[in-house]
């Protein structure tokens, strides 16, 4: 714990340069530069602005920001996710040639993710104006549910990230993980109220991202406070994986050097 | 005996040090699940090797491909830790001198004399101050504000070389790069690295097949050969005793 906190401290400043790199890079080349980090989120909303009035006939109120709250935490969660499997190998030129602690590697991906997911909430907000969902308190509770988002990804990403490094096929297991969660997360629908009950309500607690995704609407689109208790579960079960996955690194972190290079 | 030895220096004390590859492979978890006991070869790369150096010393590691070399400079740099033994660096900064560390290949030269600064530990302080004096050396001129990947082989690893050589650590760690970029350059960086090495306490361990670079720059050889010490003294008398036993070896 306390060599984690050193070790955090210690590259903080590299982190935070290296998640700006990458994000530098992924627009540098392109014509429109910065400006894809509000497209693209952009473009998502119009299709689904589409599908929500033409298919889908509307049936949730703010139909577009609630799509696009889900669809925000969850490309969050599944982005990271599918990237952690590889970090460690597709960092090959640091891990072989200088010892950084490895969840760096992970934290720098987070990061880079979360600034997008911000940018993304900003296009929500824009949407919550031009509906003019009412201004409540409880909105404020986004900032716990998002340092919630941030620690469980952190947690499983830093043990897949071990993981990858051994097992040649978990990127395929994460997928197929992910694909399943996407439909029981309830991006396009309610999952408390559209699968029957008790089924639907336990779902929405037991999913962490179905549950991240609830409890975002329910604060900032129905004004409603979110769910302390369950939060607190959560929170917990969060840090307890994240401390598992970071001793998990310490523990391998020497032998991955020597699995990249056989 | 003791009272000597206290006043000598040490940088590096590296102590019955053990390294051992588990062979342990990229598998499948189909794998994983079929052998109940996955059968773990061991390979142990370097066998109980001991050894001192003194501050400001240059020393030279020879010996044959596979003997633990790199191997070895690699568990000094810290990049991965000794299965066994131990390896004191009395809290000197150390790096590893090698070749485009943490580059992104789609950033400028200069952004990435930054990242590839501060993995090795300096500060984005540290690294203005010198910044200047690293874009002179690597000799890039107005192509350090294009994107790396844009370089070309040589443009690249004079970069690496110059971050690396002009961001000083107490103990540089060298690992065959007397070869970049051309003629000019690579006597250039060869004279450069003759200036490196040459600073009083600058402590530097070479790992290298050019017997002349060695005989020229160290003032201590350590021959391995298969991950234990053979021997270790004078260049003078370890290199002509290292020829021998390879022209032998054919």
């Amino acid at each position: 714990m306390k060599r984690f906190i050193n070790d955090i401290k210690k590259y903080f400043k590299y982190t935070i340069y290296a998640a700006k790199a990458e994000l530098k890079s992924e627009v540098a080349g392109s014509y429109l530069g910065w400006m894809w980090w509000f497209l693209e989120p952009f473009c998502f909303m119009l299709i689904y602005a589409f599908l929500c009035t033409y298919i889908f006939n509307a049936k949730e109120q703010y139909m577009l920001a609630f799509v696009f709250i889900g669809n925000t935490i969850w490309t969050f969660i599944n982005k990271c996710m599918t990237a952690s499997v590889k970090t460690i190998s597709s960092n090959k030129n640091i891990v072989t040639k200088v010892y950084l602690p490895k969840f760096i590697l992970v934290i720098v991906k987070l990061l880079v993710n979360f600034f997008k997911l911000l940018i993304s909430l900003i296009i929500v907000a824009g949407i919550m104006l031009i509906y003019r969902v009412p201004i409540a308190l409880a909105m404020l509770e986004m900032v716990p549910i998002l340092i919630l988002l941030f620690i469980l990804t952190f947690g499983v990403c830093v043990i897949l990230s071990n993981y990858g490094v051994f097992f040649e096929d978990l990127v395929n297991i994460v997928n197929i993980l992910l694909k399943f969660t996407f439909y029981f997360s309830g991006i396009f629908y309610s999952v408390s109220t559209r699968i029957r009950a008790p089924y639907g309500p336990l779902l929405a607690r037991v999913n962490p991202a179905a549950f991240l995704i609830e409890q975002s609407r329910d604060v900032l689109l129905r004004g409603t406070h979110m769910s302390i208790e369950w939060f607190v579960i959560w929170l917990i079960i969060g840090l307890a994986i994240s401390a598992w996955g970071v001793r998990l690194i310490y523990k391998n972190e020497n032998d991955y050097v020597k699995v990249m290079n056989g | 005996m003791i009272a000597v030895e206290e006043k000598k220096k040490y940088a590096i004390s590296v102590k019955n040090l053990h390294i051992c590859y588990r062979n342990i492979k990229k598998t499948s978890i189909r794998k994983a699940f079929l052998k109940k006991q996955p059968k773990v070869e061991y390979f142990e790369a370097v066998k109980g090797v001991s050894f001192d150096i003194e501050q400001g010393k240059i020393v030279g590691i020879v010996g044959k491909n596979g003997s633990g070399k790199s191997t070895m400079l690699k568990a000094i740099a810290g990049i991965f830790s000794a299965d066994k033994g131990t390896i004191k660096l009395y809290d000197n900064t150390i790096s590893l001198l090698s070749i485009g560390v943490g580059f992104q290949p789609k950033l400028t030269g200069y952004e990435n004399i930054f990242l590839s600064g501060m993995l090795l530990g300096f500060s984005e302080e540290e690294i203005k101050e010198k910044v200047d004096s690293i874009i002179e050396f690597s000799e890039l001129g107005k192509a350090i504000h294009k994107p790396v990947r844009a370089y070309s082989s040589g443009m690249y690893s004079k970069l690496a070389f110059s971050i690396t050589a002009i961001l000083e650590t107490d103990i540089l760690l060298i690992d065959e790069v007397f070869s970049v970029g051309d003629i000019k350059f690579k006597e250039k960086s060869y004279n450069k690295m003759k200036e490196l090495i040459s600073k009083e306490d600058r402590t530097v361990v070479i790992v290298s097949h050019s017997m002349n670079a060695l005989k020229e720059l160290c003032n201590e050889i350590i021959w391995l050969n298969d991950g234990v010490i053979i021997d270790q003294g004078a260049p003078e008398d370890i290199i002509p005793k290292y020829e021998e036993y390879m022209r032998n070896l054919d």
